[in-house]
């Protein structure tokens, strides 16, 4: 280890004790930046690590609250304003029993670099607390969202820190808080992101995961002087990211072969078409059906179930020429890599979180294969979070097709400061550190000229 | 059998001419019952009990016939004994909540009352259990309840003969019959049969009396029984009244000086026949080849076990007798009519001359036949009016029949009135076709019936019906005489197709008089129906064979020729159930012989409402009043309901359907996670299909339709039950308002008031709990599309008790370290230690493949039958959901193949949680069984299985999927079923 690192690590323990996750998030950072901070010593100087690890503000506060049989219940509620050096904190909030002060650090530290990667001006944060919505009626979950909130709202605003919603916080959720917010601070602003779309919410939320990974995708290929037209597509999974991959591929004139659920995939020679594509969506998003069933309508398919015993996904064993791991963590093996470039495929954009394990990438890395890693290739859906904010700001909605278009742009840009950040820090091509570094240098040159604060 | 008179020679000593007030001095006239309600409704609610308890009787005396007294615990049953001296005998329950059977026994004797204390058990193996723990100690005799009425004759017939044999027989000379048997398993079946055919025997003798008192003589005069469990008491009673006995019904195997001995029945009889070589002798065994031994001893030989026992026992004792008509006679005795029942009763009255009413009136003949039926409240209503007290004898006639009918129509509002061609309304509750037993299911009806009336709980919900849909019952006799008429009850029994029996019933002529009474019924019943199986032992508290026996659905549409054909052939399919291959599996598992089961037949209006070539009701459901898988703030008390859209195949069948707790209605945990919730929620529901035609062998369900939301939400069911889906905002909005993806929710009922479902579960949940004494699951259907102006319809389909016994002892498991378990669960089914379990059959975790599943279901069944012909128990481990009817979701067996596990072992796969199928049939049969059910999600953190540990152990056999160890030492399983926490230990070496 790096000993700017390793001195870096130890105050980072001692000052933060039994948060391991903190502690392995930070340690991650540090070691993919050390490269950085060798080449340019004024940021160890300034100490942009030191101040960047440690939150610009941690709120912690009380939450009662009475429960349907009229007995009162007390939860803790956090906020962690981690970095506003570009622009307001930014971060879900978490409603789970596993929430602890601990989590919620490591999560507003990835943050930071998350939205920063995005080139939407937003800073980083989280927060939550400990409640389970569990088992709790309407009403519960509305008495503690007031609650919760009557003691945020101070703290927020849509120039300070605008919170969106994360595991246990849905649209319901974000509904009370946003009610009781409006309610106290007697304004109607974009302080919550993921709104209903009748009352601030944006259009393509669901779409944009999808349509952005397609994107990061053909900036990759145009790198080459290539187009997504004509080419040969695999795509796994049949969920929101699959589905909207396959519709923007479409759109682009690409040739989409696959898609599958846990059960096993189907591998269509003919290629989708949008009324294939609308077969399965209703297959799946009303019927909850199995993707087996598309075989029974659309005979040119063919049915492969997966067998776990076999080592390797044969949906990733077809001639084809780019990606989509859009199902599911470590759905990409060293095996599967080596199928893939066997079968001749040269460009993978990761739509789901993480689905190529380590030995993968390092495959798709050495053979120069256009690898856009999760966190740039599916950064659209954080995006919209951030489009949702300009739209509140300006208080107006745009079209779907307004939305599409900056996604983009936004897509675009990420894909622009990954190429740049990995040629200049000596390793072109590689997106992953691209991504690291790019993600890293805004917030860290905002923070050098902001001053020590 | 010989009249007593042929057994009094001229060579002996003459006795005193016996009159009768002198025999049957002690008669059991006050019983104290001490049991749940259920457990007494088991007993005198039987569909025939006045005529049941008629014939039982009606021996004794026209006019006297025991009451029953139920009170619901021991220190009640005291206070009660000890204040009223009256009792003549307590039937007691194991347990009964304070205390059991052997401490009221203890404690009757130290209150110094001299009442015996008769043990009723419902079930074998508790009854062993408790036997084994207590031994008798102070209570007089022990019974176990297996789905016979008559049982009841027994006990009080048992108590009565022997303590009036020293009289009656000893002094007056009124034979009797000897019978050895110390199993009591099997004198409690066979005892009701052999007091039935007595009575039988006797009450033929009525019709030859010549006055009242001799009829009663002749009845009190039947051979008494005296049941002895050991070689002395049998010795002691044949020496004190060696001219007097009869015959001898004698076991092989019983208790003498104190010890099990193999030869004493051998002995007894060789002893016996060297002072009466000429008494007749009947030798029971359950080994064959002890037929040769009986013949060695010239006596009969019944083989125990065997499927004819009884119909031989009947045939080896008695001929067959007529009972129980009212004889019309003239002022000179002279027969002009018969009423077989009370509705008979009321017809004949009507033309019967005017001195056959003065004459059966001035001698009471009218209050004491009532009563012999136990029809005592109109009994005494009659008794004080007397002949003179009417003008004329037309008055009389009048009134007996406006007495009797408003009597009938009062008392079939609660229990089961007969089936009338005439004037049968399609609206009632419920009739019966036919004699015999209602069987359990129907019983269960009837009893609900009985529980809503008596809490009025239609008062509490202005606004709905609520009420069990109205059902013709087809009593067992039918069935018995379709078996008999066709002579399929042997071939049935013993053959193993299915298709077989199935096409032989369906060929078989169906009883006449039923077929015209069918008929009659279709003629009033034009909406659709369920043909519904209710065998004698089905939902009996301790044996539930819930779902083994067959349901079949009829659209009842077409021509009265089509209708009538597809009624009857549906009640065929359900007789064939009766012989399934898994019926034949399940009872073979418990203690009860096939050919004990009888089928009645359920035709029960179907709740819902056409919508287009659909018929189906806008919800089912079931509920249970325990839950084995509460989440806070609930607990395992508020119980749990499980709903669907349409039929209630979806909820029985384990697919998806939406749970919630009738006491939280609003905390509905599947609410709280959007993305389960899409995945898990009800998609399809069933309907019956109105253009179906009538299924054919092997198609389970055909008349059954499966449709997508969208179809409710143009009939309109969908927007009482239903939510939306956004995918714009990622949220669940309640109701069909919005566009988007719909759900099956019953948001708007459970949060909006729509429909009072919780509120309404809640209370039937509590008063069913409070009924049987027991916790209990409840199946209903609910019909909110009703015409305007009309209330919402709640159809009670079901209610039966929950196998919980043995969950109520505390066992301790203790800390142990993983590394010592190969599983671990905190969601156990089932209560004990078991340590004597080798065999395990292992769906591979790594090797399973979800779309695979029927092969794995296959080749289960396999190992299963295998493991079971060599009676060999096993713990069965796999992925995904047992029992599961989407094959997606689980490993799709039925009961019959895995029906020789154990233990079985359920865990999530690596990307789908077991979320429990609480309230399926499926569950329902396995807890009865006393099966160990463990559910694990090591993935989610809830429990541990060792798979690694499994992989590593050789297979005996290996099918691909599936894989048989056998260890060399036990494991150790270790239940609570009061922490529903459970173990299992990996072998000790």
């Amino acid at each position: 280890m790096h000993p700017y690192v390793t001195s870096l690590m130890e105050n980072v323990k001692a000052k933060n004790p039994a948060e391991p996750e903190f502690h392995q998030a930070v340690q991650e950072v540090a070691e993919s930046l050390a490269v950085v901070l060798d080449r340019h010593p004024e940021y160890r100087s300034r100490k942009i690590l030191e101040r960047i690890i440690e939150p610009e503000r941690l709120i912690m506060f009380r939450v009662p609250w009475v429960d349907d049989k009229g007995e009162v219940q007390v939860n803790r509620g956090f906020r962690i304003e981690m970095n506003s050096a570009i622009g307001p904190y930014k971060g879900g909030l978490r409603f789970h029993p596993s929430v602890t002060l601990g989590i919620l650090k490591f999560l507003a530290f990835e943050q930071v670099f998350k939205n920063s990667l995005t080139s939407l001006p937003m800073g980083g944060g989280k927060g939550g607390s400990d409640f389970d919505p569990k088992g709790k009626s309407d009403d519960e979950v509305m008495r503690f969202c007031q609650s919760f909130m009557t003691e945020l709202f101070r703290h927020i605003g849509p120039n300070t820190d605008v919170p969106a919603g994360d595991i246990g916080v849905g649209g319901r959720e974000i509904g009370f808080l946003f009610g009781q917010y409006k309610r106290l601070a007697n304004e109607f602003t974009g302080v919550l992101t993921g709104k209903g779309l009748n009352w601030g919410g944006s259009l393509i939320r669901p779409e944009a995961t999808g349509y952005g990974s397609v994107y990061f995708a053909a900036e990759m290929l145009a790198t080459r002087k290539q187009t997504l037209e004509g080419k040969r597509c695999l795509v796994s999974g049949s969920g929101n990211v699959a589905q909207y991959t396959v519709e923007k591929l479409l759109d682009l004139g690409a040739r989409v072969l696959t898609l599958s659920d846990s059960g096993g995939y189907i591998y269509d020679e003919q290629g989708f078409t949008r009324e294939k594509l609308s077969f399965v969506m209703d297959l799946k998003n009303v019927r909850r059906g199995r993707i087996k069933e598309y075989t029974d309508k659309y005979k040119s398919a063919v049915y492969t179930s997966l067998d776990p015993a076999m080592g390797y996904n044969p949906l990733w064993n077809h001639k084809a020429d780019c990606a989509f791991p859009s199902a599911t963590q470590n759905e990409i093996n060293a095996k599967d890599a080596q199928n893939l470039l066997k079968n001749g495929v040269y460009a993978v954009s990761e739509g789901a979180n993480m689905p190529t394990t380590l030995d993968g990438v390092s495959v798709f890395l050495e053979n120069k294969v256009l690898y856009g890693p999760g966190k740039a290739a599916n950064a659209g859906g954080v995006s919209v979070s951030g489009l949702e904010m300009a739209q509140n700001s300006m208080r107006y909605n745009w079209t779907r097709e307004e939305v599409d278009n900056r996604l983009r742009l936004i897509m675009k840009n990420i894909h622009k400061a990954c190429v740049e950040a990995s040629e200049r820090f000596g390793t072109p091509g590689n997106y992953v550190n691209g991504a690291n570094i790019a993600g890293f240098l805004k917030v860290a040159d905002a923070m050098m000229d902001q001053g020590i604060v | 059998m010989p009249p007593a008179s042929k057994r009094s020679t001229a060579a002996r000593p003459r006795r005193p001419t016996p009159i009768f007030q002198d025999l049957m001095r002690h008669r059991v006239q006050h019983i104290l019952l001490v049991s749940s309600l259920y457990d007494s409704f088991i007993l005198t609610e039987d569909g025939q009990v006045n005529e049941a308890l008629m014939r039982q009787f009606s021996d004794q005396n026209l006019s006297q016939n025991p009451d029953l007294i139920r009170v619901s615990s021991g220190a009640e049953a005291l206070a009660v004994a000890g204040e009223d001296g009256r009792f003549d005998m307590i039937i007691t329950s194991i347990q009964l909540g304070d205390m059991n059977a052997a401490e009221l026994a203890r404690r009757v004797e130290e209150a110094g009352l001299d009442i015996p204390v008769v043990l009723l058990a419902y079930n074998n193996r508790e009854l062993t259990e408790f036997l084994n723990r207590h031994g008798r100690g102070g209570i007089d005799r022990v019974f176990l309840w297996q789905g016979d009425v008559r049982i009841l004759l027994a006990m009080v017939k048992d108590q009565e003969d022997r303590r009036n044999v020293r009289w009656d027989t000893g002094r007056m000379g009124v034979p009797a019959i000897l019978v050895v048997e110390d199993n009591i398993r099997f004198y409690s079946s066979f005892l009701p049969v052999i007091y039935t055919e007595l009575m039988h025997h006797s009450y033929r003798l009525i019709s030859e009396g010549l006055n009242i008192p001799q009829k009663i003589l002749r009845m009190r005069a039947r051979p008494k029984i005296l049941l002895c469990e050991t070689f002395e008491t049998a010795w002691s009673y044949f020496r004190k009244h060696e001219e007097n006995i009869l015959g001898i019904l004698s076991d092989f195997e019983f208790p003498r000086e104190g010890r099990l001995d193999r030869r004493a029945g051998v002995e007894l009889v060789s002893r016996i026949h060297k002072v009466r070589p000429d008494i007749p002798t009947v030798m029971q065994s359950s080994i064959p080849e002890n037929e040769a031994v009986a013949a060695g001893l010239n006596a009969s030989f019944l083989l125990k076990g065997s499927p004819v026992l009884l119909h031989r026992l009947r045939e080896l004792l008695v001929e067959q007798f007529g009972f129980g008509d009212f004889v019309f006679r003239m002022p000179d005795g002279t027969e002009i009519d018969r009423a077989r029942d009370l509705r008979s009763l009321v017809e004949k009255l009507r033309t019967v001359p005017a001195e056959t009413l003065a004459y059966h009136g001035e001698r009471n003949h009218f209050s004491m036949w009532l009563k012999a039926r136990t029809e005592f409240t109109l009994a005494e209503k009659l008794r004080p009016r007397k002949v003179s007290d009417f003008p004329t004898l037309e008055d009389l006639r009048q009134d007996l029949i406006r007495s009797i009918s408003a009597y009938r129509l009062a008392r079939d509002r609660t229990v089961v009135a007969d089936f009338d061609r005439d004037t049968y309304d399609a609206s009632s509750s419920i009739t019966r076709i036919g004699a015999g037993s209602l069987g359990g299911k129907a019983r269960g009806l009837a009893f609900v019936n009985r529980l809503l009336l008596e809490t009025d709980v239609a008062s509490r919900f202005p606004g709905i019906r609520i009420s069990v849909p109205p059902a013709v019952v087809v009593g067992t006799d039918i069935f018995d005489q379709f078996l008999d008429e066709n002579h399929l009850g042997d071939f049935a029994l013993s053959s193993t197709s299915e298709e077989e029996i199935e096409a032989r019933f369906a060929a078989a002529s169906f009883p006449e008089q039923a077929l015209r009474d069918l008929d009659a019924f279709l003629q009033r019943a034009r909406h659709p129906l369920a043909v519904r199986s209710s065998g004698l032992l089905e939902d009996s508290p301790s044996q539930p064979l819930a779902g083994i026996y067959r349901t079949v659905m009829v659209h009842n549409r077409g021509s009265e020729e089509q209708r009538l054909a597809a009624l009857v052939a549906a009640v065929k399919r359900v007789y064939a159930s009766t012989f399934s291959r898994q019926a034949k599996a399940f009872l073979g598992m418990t203690p009860f012989r096939l050919e004990e089961e009888k089928m009645a037949v359920i035709l029960q209006k179907i709740v819902g409402m056409h919508h287009g070539s659909r018929f189906y009701p806008s919800f089912s459901g079931v509920a249970r009043s325990h839950n084995f898988y509460p989440i806070a703030p609930m607990k395992a008390s508020d119980g749990i309901a499980a709903v669907a859209l349409g039929l209630g195949r979806a909820v029985v069948a384990g697919d998806a359907c939406l749970r919630f707790c009738p006491r939280y209605p609003r905390h509905v945990p599947a609410f709280s996670d959007i993305d389960g919730f899409l995945k898990n929620s009800q998609r399809e529901f069933f309907a019956l299909d109105l253009s179906a035609q009538a299924p054919r062998y092997g198609e389970e369900g055909a008349e059954l339709t499966r449709l997508g939301l969208a179809v409710a939400e143009a009939d309109g069911t969908l927007a009482a039950l239903g939510s939306t889906y956004s995918p714009e905002d990622h949220t669940i909005s309640d109701g069909i308002a919005r566009p988007g993806v719909r759900l099956v929710s019953f948001a708007p009922m459970l949060k909006h008031g729509v429909f009072p479902l919780a509120q309404l579960l809640d209370l039937l949940l509590e008063i069913g709990c409070q009924g049987t004494g027991t916790d209990v699951e409840i199946e209903f259907a609910v019909n909110l599309s009703v015409p305007s102006g009309e209330s919402p319809e709640f159809g009670f389909l079901q209610m039966r008790p929950l196998a919980l016994t043995g969950e109520m002892e505390a066992l301790e498991i203790g800390d142990l370290p993983d590394r010592s378990l190969l599983c671990r669960s905190r969601s156990v089914l089932g209560h004990g230690k078991l340590t004597d379990l080798r065999d395990l059959v292992v769906v591979d975790s790594n090797r399973f493949d979800r779309l695979r599943s029927l092969e794995v279901a296959e080749q289960v069944a396999r190992i299963n039958v295998s493991l079971q012909g060599q009676g060999i128990p096993y713990v069965l481990i796999g992925v995904g959901r047992w029992g599961s009817m989407d094959r997606h979701l689980g490993i799709p067996v039925t009961w019959n193949q895995i029906a020789g596990a154990r233990v079985i072992v359920e865990s999530g796969f690596k990307d789908l949680w077991v979320t429990p199928s609480q309230g399926t049939h499926f569950f329902q049969n396995l807890t009865s069984l006393n099966v160990g059910y463990f559910t694990v999600n090591p993935q989610a953190g809830e429990g541990l299985i060792d798979w690694d540990w499994l992989a590593a152990r050789p297979a005996l056999e290996d099918t691909g999927f599936v894989r048989h160890i056998r260890l060399d030492e036990p494991v150790t399983v270790m239940m609570s079923g009061k922490t529903g926490e459970g173990v299992i230990l990996k072998p000790q070496t």
